[in-house]
């Protein structure tokens, strides 16, 4: 799984309360299967998964095909890992926030981990989608879509009420996220054409360069 | 700030929790590697590309032809080929076309797709947000100011390598705190979690009333405690110091290093660890300043504590004592680099250091092979021994040993039998726990480093050790070995308890004849005479400063130099030429690093990349520093350090230079220094300010110390 051939490596990052399903969002992202037992994460882990990336132009053309592999990064919700999890966060590239809707404390808390994301991710601003788990348990649903729409609309972030157990919106999350991240990081590139005032490496942006030579002959 | 991955203390997990993790940090290192190769593979094709006849600076090209290929452009196109990045005019078979329609030349367009493939776009962002750290809030920006590692280094890596260099990492946990960890946690084991489960189906709410648990959740819910702590103090006493006695258990106290710390920066440890002591303190806590700051010192819990034996004790009783005592022991570790002197932030890397060192002492009670001749990773904090950051002592006693030079392994030999009556390294205890070092002069690098094991608890230590220095035997004539010998402070800070230099060129090195010789203090004149004095190599860079672009002040001059909007200083680092090698297979991996002073800006630091494995390094990188005016240039000072870049260990330093008008004092940090460069040092930084808009080239020599004359 981990020979390089691939054109992007692109690595997420689950968060959320702890049981709200992030193990096994991924489980059945990448595996397509579902484990009802609880198994508590122990700090962290990750899972791989290859895809392929189709951009979509303005005009709603498709590009061609870019293979992804994407790493994607499991964290403990309890807290007691909470210093170590937290550290991996400058490492990821998007970020997918999990609550429970049967759980309203695990929605509650999706602002603490909003601002920890703020805190400890690569940038103050990192793409987030936000995942209402467990939509199936209709009848144990503690959170509304309403709300969940709302605050995910007050933080400018997608939200998909998804299913761990099967498979509703998983891949759609993830999907988006990624998207998220490919148009990013086209913007990031985009942007650093910009002339910084700085010497570039492989071309004189202005007469600097020439000027320095000569003066280092005179100098001699 | 992402910096909480500074202390990665995993001292509360088990054994196999930390077995699991290490495997997952092993999986992630494994496709980290394929990834790197991949990387590499995609920037050499990047060179070709930019190879294949690209116009160069220095050559004179036509005007009217490709800015790659060097075809000759036909006058119609010159107006619309310029490539959007680079500037250069560019016929069309060396474009790229783009998604949107628009072009770059071949080069560029090659690049950002790199810079895409390679995931730089992120790296790059991720160093801007912590190099670019606003300066507003003191406390702040030394709780998390550093250097990026490097750029691409991800958490697992660090982690990782940090329990590599520990590699009897779960040590035996003291029985005391396992048991501790079973009642306290409730979970010593990761099988399938129970406990872990339990909690995780118990609603928030419950969690969260309990202090103990709560520790580390978040800002508001460090407030919901804080209330509750305050109002039920009768309850909640009794259980915050036992939560602050559990982290200080799962501290490095004594020897038992269970935890997998990821050193970086010593005074960060202190500082937090006043800090989360101050915040389990009830009153402070009570209005706790702004809630992201207070999330990042929550999150910090689990940070490796203050060392001190007493701390425990303190904790229990009282906390504010607890807090203030930290103080105090915080200044004396985080200053690491006396002769290098960047004040307030310039202890980044080099505060590794006394991190690094401090947990060697605390490991070098198991290892007594820190003599080994590979002691790269050997306690550093004697590089910088001779500025001062040990304690000192009344100097007594001798060391007996003998000096011999087998031919058959081409190796001196440093025989150290014992030393006696030597003074006690540690006054209030009256003891001493004696090592012996030695330096094969004029290096004083880690390289020449060579030392004994600790006898613990003795004035009269009986060594028996042969330390080995590999060298031809034509070399030693100049050089001269100095035997030191240090109490190693286990829990403080190592003592200087004397030491005897010994030329070689007239010591009989054919004979195993036990010298006997009386330990001395420190030479007053400890510092070399020159900074100069040693051969460092030498430094090539270029200045230019760069005049405001304001039309409207042209008319009046002299106004426009005050203002200073805009003006900006250049400067090039081209490259560094025989350089110390201090690598094993004598090369070298520098990198250079600016400071100006005095600093308007918090932090005026500025770093090259790393060139790998070259004493001749070319690095040809910009400094820029913006919004000076040529009038402030006077004053200031330009400091450019090289440095030998050593993961995770401390950097070792390889000379540098003070760019400076040469005359003028200089206000860096509270202390008024005296500048003190010479030569082209101050002619360069002249000649910049004298031709403005123009560059000024010049090599220097490097310094072997950045010493400063202060003015008092």
């Amino acid at each position: 799984m981990s020979d390089g051939d691939y054109d992007y490596l692109i690595k997420f990052l689950a968060l959320g309360d702890s049981g709200v399903g992030k193990t096994s969002f991924l489980y059945q992202y990448t595996d397509g299967k579902f484990n009802s037992k609880f198994i508590t994460t122990v700090g962290i882990d990750f899972r791989e998964k290859r895809v392929i990336y189709k951009s979509t132009g303005p005009d709603g053309s498709s590009g061609k095909g870019q293979k992804i592999h994407m790493q994607l990064w499991d964290t403990a919700g309890q807290e007691r890992f909470r210093s170590l999890t937290t550290a991996f966060f400058r490492d990821a590239m998007g970020f997918l926030l999990l609550f429970d809707l049967t759980n309203e404390q695990s929605f509650l808390n999706v602002r603490n981990w909003m601002s920890q994301l703020q805190i400890h991710a690569y940038c103050e601003s990192p793409d987030v989608v936000l995942c209402g788990n467990k939509c199936d348990l209709s009848d144990q649903r503690a959170v509304s879509e309403e709300e969940a729409r709302e605050l995910a609309e007050k933080y400018g972030i997608p939200y998909f009420e998804t299913s761990a157990a099967n498979g509703q919106n998983v891949n759609q999350a993830v999907d988006v996220l990624l998207d998220l991240i490919m148009k990013r990081m086209e913007r990031c590139v985009d942007k650093s054409w910009i002339p910084d005032g700085t010497v570039r490496a492989n071309g004189p942006t202005n007469q600097d360069i020439s000027e320095s030579s000569d003066r280092s002959k005179c100098a001699c | 700030m992402p910096q909480a991955e500074d202390m990665i203390n995993l001292g509360f997990l088990s054994e196999s929790e930390q077995e699991l993790i290490l495997e997952v940090l092993r999986r992630d290192e494994e496709l980290r590697l394929a990834e790197e190769q991949r990387v590499r593979k995609l920037k050499t094709e990047l060179l070709d590309v930019r190879r294949k006849g690209a116009k160069r600076g220095s050559g004179r090209y036509s005007q009217r032809s490709c800015g790659r290929c060097q075809e000759p452009l036909s006058r119609l196109t010159v107006f619309s080929s310029q490539c959007k990045m680079c500037n250069h005019l560019v016929c069309r078979n060396c474009r790229t076309v783009l998604p949107k329609g628009s072009w770059l030349c071949s080069v560029c367009a090659k690049e950002s797709d790199l810079k895409k493939r390679t995931g730089d776009w992120f790296f790059d962002q991720r160093v801007n947000r912590f190099s670019t750290m606003p300066g507003h809030d003191l406390v702040r920006v030394s709780l998390k100011k550093r250097p990026p590692p490097k750029k691409r280094e991800t958490t697992g890596e660090l982690l990782l390598r940090s329990t590599e260099i520990n590699p009897d990492l779960p040590t035996p946990i003291p029985r005391t705190r396992q048991k501790n960890q079973t009642t306290d946690k409730g979970q010593s084991t990761q099988n399938s979690g129970s406990i872990g489960s339990r909690e995780s189906f118990e609603s928030r709410e419950d969690i969260w009333s309990k202090p103990i648990r709560s520790d580390t959740e978040s800002a508001e819910n460090a407030s919901i405690i804080s209330s509750k702590t305050e109002t039920e103090s009768g309850r909640a006493t009794p259980e915050q110091p036992r939560k602050e006695n559990r982290s200080v258990q799962s501290s490095p106290t004594g020897s038992s290093v269970s935890s997998v710390t990821v050193p970086v920066k010593a005074d960060i440890v202190n500082i937090d660890s006043t800090n989360a002591k101050a915040n389990t303190a009830p009153d402070v806590k009570a209005n706790s300043p702004s809630p992201d700051l207070d999330v990042d010192r929550l999150f910090k819990k689990s940070i490796k504590r203050d060392p001190r034996p007493s701390a425990e004790y303190v904790s229990t009783l009282d906390l504010r004592d607890g807090c203030d005592t930290s103080e105090v022991s915080m200044g004396n570790r985080s200053r690491s680099v006396p002769g290098l002197d960047i004040q307030e932030d310039g202890e980044e890397e080099e505060d590794i250091d006394s991190l690094v060192s401090f947990h060697k002492r605390t490991m070098a009670s198991s290892s007594s092979s820190l003599h080994s001749s590979k002691s790269t990773l050997g306690s550093l904090m004697s590089i910088y021994s001779e500025g001062g950051d040990f304690d000192s002592v009344e100097v007594s006693g001798d060391v007996v040993f003998s000096m011999s030079y087998d031919e058959h392994t081409q190796s001196l030999q440093v025989f150290i039998k014992e030393c006696h009556e030597l003074a006690c390294g540690d006054s209030s205890r009256q003891l001493s726990n004696p090592y012996v070092k030695c330096y094969l002069l004029p290096d004083k690098s880690r390289q020449s480093k060579r030392k004994t094991s600790i006898k613990r608890n003795t004035v009269n230590p009986v060594y028996q050790e042969t330390l080995k220095y590999s060298i031809s035997r034509s070399q030693l004539a100049t050089r001269s070995m100095l035997i030191s010998v240090w109490h190693h402070g286990r829990l403080s800070r190592n003592a200087f308890l004397g030491e005897v230099e010994i030329p070689l060129d007239c010591q009989d090195l054919d004979s195993t004849d036990m010298d006997r010789v009386a330990l001395m203090a420190k030479a007053a004149s400890a510092m070399p005479a020159s900074a100069f004095a040693q051969y460092k190599g030498e430094l090539v860079i270029s200045l230019k400063y760069i005049t405001p672009k304001k039309p409207t002040t042209e008319k009046i001059k002299g106004k426009k130099a005050v203002t200073g909007e805009g003006g900006e200083l250049h400067i090039l680092i081209k490259e560094a030429k025989n350089l110390v090698a201090v690598k094993p297979g004598g090369t070298s991996d520098s990198f250079v690093k600016g400071y100006l002073f005095p600093a308007k800006a918090k932090n005026t630091k500025k770093k090259t990349p790393v060139v790998k494995k070259n004493l001749n390094p070319h690095y040809d990188h910009t400094f820029v520093y913006k919004d000076l005016a040529l009038e402030q240039l006077k004053g200031m000072c330009l400091e450019l350090t090289v440095w030998d870049r050593e993961a995770l260990l401390s950097n070792e330093f390889l000379g540098g230079v003070r760019l400076s008008s040469g005359r003028e004092t200089v206000k860096i940090g509270k202390e008024e220094v005296q500048m003190d460069s010479v030569g082209e040092e101050s002619s360069l930084w002249e000649k910049m300010m004298q031709y403005p808009d123009s560059w000024a080239e010049g090599t220097l020599p490097l310094r072997s110390t950045m010493a400063k004359a202060t003015v008092k």
